[in-house]
């Protein structure tokens, strides 16, 4: 008799939302969050987050804030928020995400460390709806259309050559460095580093252009690529 | 050899059935010794479309299961005898097609004709997976609304992973999109995507477009498929198609709204 199969594991890229807490002022905090909410309601409902802070917080009330407004914290960074964060039945993550540990907050990697990297995967068939496809450690070259509803994921810089219509999220293990370019903008998702922004959130100036998105000061910047 | 050809879509109701009704009936029309299989088990409806429901005796799904020769289960078109069409059962469900089933019905079709036609059920499930599965080519049936065509991407992403000719590296199934109920006045009004758009998004080469016509209705009341019917817009739509799949070049019509004024005409705008 071969026993009952109850659990299936299954490996899956999730996109989480980090929330740095600046502030431990609950009252601002909760201000933000529904402001945040009020703006991008589709964006807020079901958004995973996780909590990061250098200081200690009222974790209970930020957790009741965010669900509050929809959003659906998950965890915490390893530190200060640690403790409480367990008592609250969150999961504490490790600093950079999960597969990197040991790095402790505050350390700086010395300039052009040598990182993992595996050659660039060269994609030459269009992107279609419902595909997803994931460079590890490398770039991720695909030379014509990510198609709505399509994914393009790479550790390193996502490069699309046709119209970039789907899902593209560079430095998916957190490299800050990493960038997307696409000749033509037309993204429903796009994320660096963990930091994205869904079409709602994107300036409309590159919309249909040449153009790459990166990381300026932890923000996303979507910027034209022509002159 | 024979050409196995599916009509598949992703999305329901768009067309697949009109049009694979329409293409076998263009093939044999034009001398070729035609076979098409409606894959829709569960919900037989090439049959009525094909004017043969009452001489049903055998189906794709008793020849799948050996309880039926495929001569048996073949049905002669009244009107050209190079055409056959091979039913989808009304009471078993999907899981009675089986991967080696379906291979060995089309390798023993494959021997004696020289197109047969995959009638493909709406969906990206088991029925649609074994439609596509042995296809050489696919007609892609697309209408031009957003989730339609965003079906089609996903079946098109289908075609090229998820086929035996993909799985063997024995090339690539060769993709034509048709687009269907096509309707020219309601996209110069912004209310449909246009014939470029669609293009544009789906990137394979157009085959065809068949205009929304009342002709199909009647047609498929009638148990004929619009083909036979010459004097309708969506009967010369598909024997425009025919020709084109057979490599005969011919001007795409019916893209135009009708009613167009002489600057219009003049222009060709
Ligand atoms: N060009 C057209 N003009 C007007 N009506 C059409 C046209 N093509 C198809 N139809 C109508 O649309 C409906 C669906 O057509 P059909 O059965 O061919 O679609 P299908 O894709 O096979 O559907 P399913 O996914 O259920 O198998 C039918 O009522 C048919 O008469
Ligand atoms: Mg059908």
């Amino acid at each position: 008799m071969t026993p009952k199969k109850a659990l299936e594991f299954k490996g899956r890229m999730l996109s989480l939302t980090r929330a740095r807490i600046l502030d431990p002022d609950l009252a601002a905090i909760t201000a933000q969050l529904q402001d945040f909410a009020r703006q991008m309601p589709r964006a807020a409902q079901g958004m995973p987050v996780v909590l990061e802070a250098e200081m200690a917080v009222d974790l209970g009330a930020v957790l009741a804030a965010m669900r509050e407004v929809g959003m659906q914290p998950l965890g915490v960074t390893d530190g200060v928020l640690a403790a409480s964060a367990r008592q609250w039945g969150l999961a504490v993550l490790a600093p950079d995400g999960p597969g990197r540990t040991g790095r402790s907050a505050g350390t700086v990697e010395p300039a052009g460390a040598p990182a993992a990297r595996r050659p660039t995967r060269i994609v030459t068939e269009p992107v279609r709806s419902g595909q997803q496809i994931y460079a590890a450690e490398g770039d991720l070259v695909v030379l014509s259309a990510v198609s709505a509803g399509a994914e393009v994921v790479a550790d390193g810089c996502v490069h699309v050559y046709g119209a970039l219509r789907g899902r593209a999220l560079a430095g998916a293990r957190g490299d800050a460095q990493a960038r997307i370019f696409c000749r033509r903008f037309e993204a429903e998702l796009v994320a660096v580093a963990g930091v994205y922004a869904v079409a709602e959130q994107m300036q409309s100036d590159w919309r249909g252009k040449p153009a790459q998105v990166r990381l300026a000061d932890g923000k996303l910047r979507i910027e034209g690529l022509d002159g | 050899m024979a050409k196995i050809i599916v009509v598949t879509s992703g999305k329901g109701g768009v067309g697949k059935t009109t049009t694979s009704a329409s293409f076998a009936t263009g093939l044999a029309m034009r001398g070729h010794k035609t076979a098409v299989i409606d894959f829709d088990v569960g919900l037989r409806n090439l049959d009525l479309i094909m004017g043969c429901e009452r001489r049903v005796v055998f189906d794709f799904v008793n020849v799948i299961h050996g309880e039926a020769t495929l001569r048996q289960a073949l049905i002669k078109d009244k009107q050209h005898d190079n055409l056959f069409i091979l039913a989808a059962s009304q009471t078993r469900d999907k899981d009675a097609l089986t991967a080696d089933g379906v291979g060995r019905v089309l390798d023993e079709l494959a021997k004696d004709f020289d197109y047969i036609v995959c009638d493909s059920p709406a969906g990206i499930e088991k029925g649609a997976h074994l439609a596509m599965y042995y296809a050489d080519e696919a007609l892609v049936v697309t209408n031009p609304e957003v989730s339609s065509v965003r079906d089609s991407d996903r079946v098109l992403g289908l075609l090229a992973s998820k086929t035996r000719r993909a799985e063997t590296g024995n090339g690539r199934v060769k993709e034509h999109l048709v687009l269907t109920r096509y309707n020219p006045a309601r996209v110069q009004k912004g209310e449909m995507l246009s014939v470029d758009d669609v293009r544009e998004i789906l990137a394979i080469p157009l085959l065809g477009v068949i205009p929304e016509s009342p002709a199909v209705l009647s047609s498929s009341n009638a148990g004929v498929p619009v083909i036979a019917n010459k004097d309708s817009d969506a009967g010369r739509a598909y024997e425009d198609l025919v020709a084109r799949f057979l490599g005969e070049p011919r001007e795409h019509r019916f893209i135009a709204p009708e009613k167009k004024g002489l600057l219009g005409r003049l222009f060709g705008t």
